[in-house]
């Protein structure tokens, strides 16, 4: 499965920013999104959105309007949540009486996808992968399996979610977010448990055709398990199944998020992709969510591109002059584990 | 509560109910369409404006083309309300 377009909104207006001085910082312990105007979103329909679906379809629209695709296949842990709590707040407040239609139309786990197709009259395949931190690659695995099956078919794939109040309550309660203010410029510095939360949209065209392709998707493996060992295994058979002889990784995509739990996955994924493999990290820029590791493709996309990336990404260097084959591993909470290889065209 | 105060409460209720971010509830005249032209609302809006007088004022609009004529605009929707509110 090859990648044409990308796009993106997140956290910092330039994701590839070079001084790390110079980009966005936390506010009240969030790196909320930096949100466009949205000019291509109808403003009558604009105003009903609640802000995941907001950045979801102002992300998406810049690639589907210039061009037509077969299908719509998105991963979002959340969706359209904060509205489905304002609407069942609602149901309490009003005792089941008089309730306002726009937050329940746009409650639903398929609304991004929904409001694309409808916008761009798109009756296509259109659905939302919502299996939390495997939500994305759930959609990147859809699209393969589309593509195996239509094989001149293009599709939208895209991971959205944001920061909600209720969302926010709920992970603060459960420790998931770091307790102390920290600058996510000493991100990896802190000793403690928790990521820094964040937000964003993240959408791809894909299709099966490598000419004029950014990326190559070679292969996705998810698993759920808090064993360590059993994660390493399972690495160890991906890329022994998906690397040619001789073939190694290039550049270790790490979705380290300064949450001292999941360390030792990370580590342990570290020690197995190579010695000399450049060891990359993001989300001091991005922020941890359950579909960042979308943002994580679209890195690997801008790598494989530049064929650079700003030193305080770098984790650690490799004697390599170019990038061609990239690992991203990300860990959602301890427990959902995914491996994605991206390769250079 | 006066004819002027209820149509400037109303105005605000209708941007804010309606999420409406870029209109100043003074910019809307009351004679002005709600619907089509002038604030080019539309048929969910209606519903949602149905929903805010039945709350607001306890005024319960039953039939649709009964609520067409008393949506029309603000001073349509003030008359109504002075006539029927419970609230």
């Amino acid at each position: 499965m090859y990648i044409h377009q990308t796009y993106c909104i997140s956290a910092q207006q330039d994701l590839l920013q070079d001084d790390i001085e110079q980009i966005n910082e936390p506010i009240d312990k969030k790196l909320l999104a930096i949100e466009p105007s949205y000019e291509k979103i109808p403003p009558g329909i604009l105003r009903r959105m609640g802000k995941s679906i907001r950045m979801g379809v102002g992300a998406a629209l810049p690639l589907i309007s210039e061009t037509k695709v077969d299908g719509i296949i998105l991963g979002s842990a959340n969706a359209g949540m904060d509205d489905c709590v304002k609407f069942l707040n609602q149901m309490v407040q009003y005792e089941e009486g008089q309730l306002t239609p726009g937050s329940f139309v746009q409650s639903t786990g398929n609304v991004i996808a929904g409001q694309l197709g409808l916008i761009t009259k798109n009756k296509g395949y259109n659905i939302t992968h919502i299996h939390l931190g495997l939500a994305f690659e759930n959609a990147l695995l859809d699209a393969m399996m589309q593509l195996n099956a239509n094989a001149s078919n293009s599709y939208l794939v895209g991971g959205v979610d944001e920061i909600s109040p209720f969302h926010y309550n709920i992970e603060t309660l459960a420790g998931s977010y770091k307790s102390e203010d920290i600058s996510n410029k000493k991100l990896y510095e802190s000793d403690s448990p928790g990521c820094v939360v964040g937000e964003g949209a993240t959408m791809f065209i894909v299709n099966n055709s490598a000419d004029g392709a950014i990326a190559k998707v070679k292969a996705i493996s998810s698993l759920h398990s808090s064993d360590l060992d059993l994660v390493q295994q399972q690495l160890k058979s991906f890329l022994q199944k998906n690397l040619a002889e001789g073939e190694t990784i290039d550049l270790f995509l790490s979705g380290e998020n300064g949450d001292n739990r999941t360390l030792p996955f990370y580590q342990a994924v570290e020690s197995i992709a190579g010695e000399d493999t450049a060891i990359v990290r993001y989300k001091h820029m991005t922020g941890d969510f359950a579909t960042a590791s979308a943002l994580g493709l679209w890195y690997a996309c801008q790598f494989l591109k530049n064929q650079s990336l700003p030193g305080h990404m770098l984790k650690r260097q490799s004697s390599k002059a170019a990038f061609s084959n990239i690992l991203i591993y990300n860990n959602f909470k301890g427990v959902q584990h995914s491996f994605v290889l991206v390769s250079a065209n | 509560m006066e004819t002027a105060e209820l149509k400037e409460q109303l105005k605000k209720q209708v941007v804010e109910f309606l999420n409406l971010s870029t209109v100043n509830p003074a910019d809307i005249k009351d004679d002005e369409p709600l619907f089509g032209e002038g604030l080019g609302l539309d048929s969910i809006d209606s519903i949602e404006l149905i929903v805010l007088l039945g709350r607001e004022y306890g005024v319960d609009i039953k039939d649709p083309k009964e609520g067409r004529k008393i949506l029309t605009s603000i001073n349509t929707m003030a008359a109504y309300i002075e006539e029927h509110r419970t609230k």
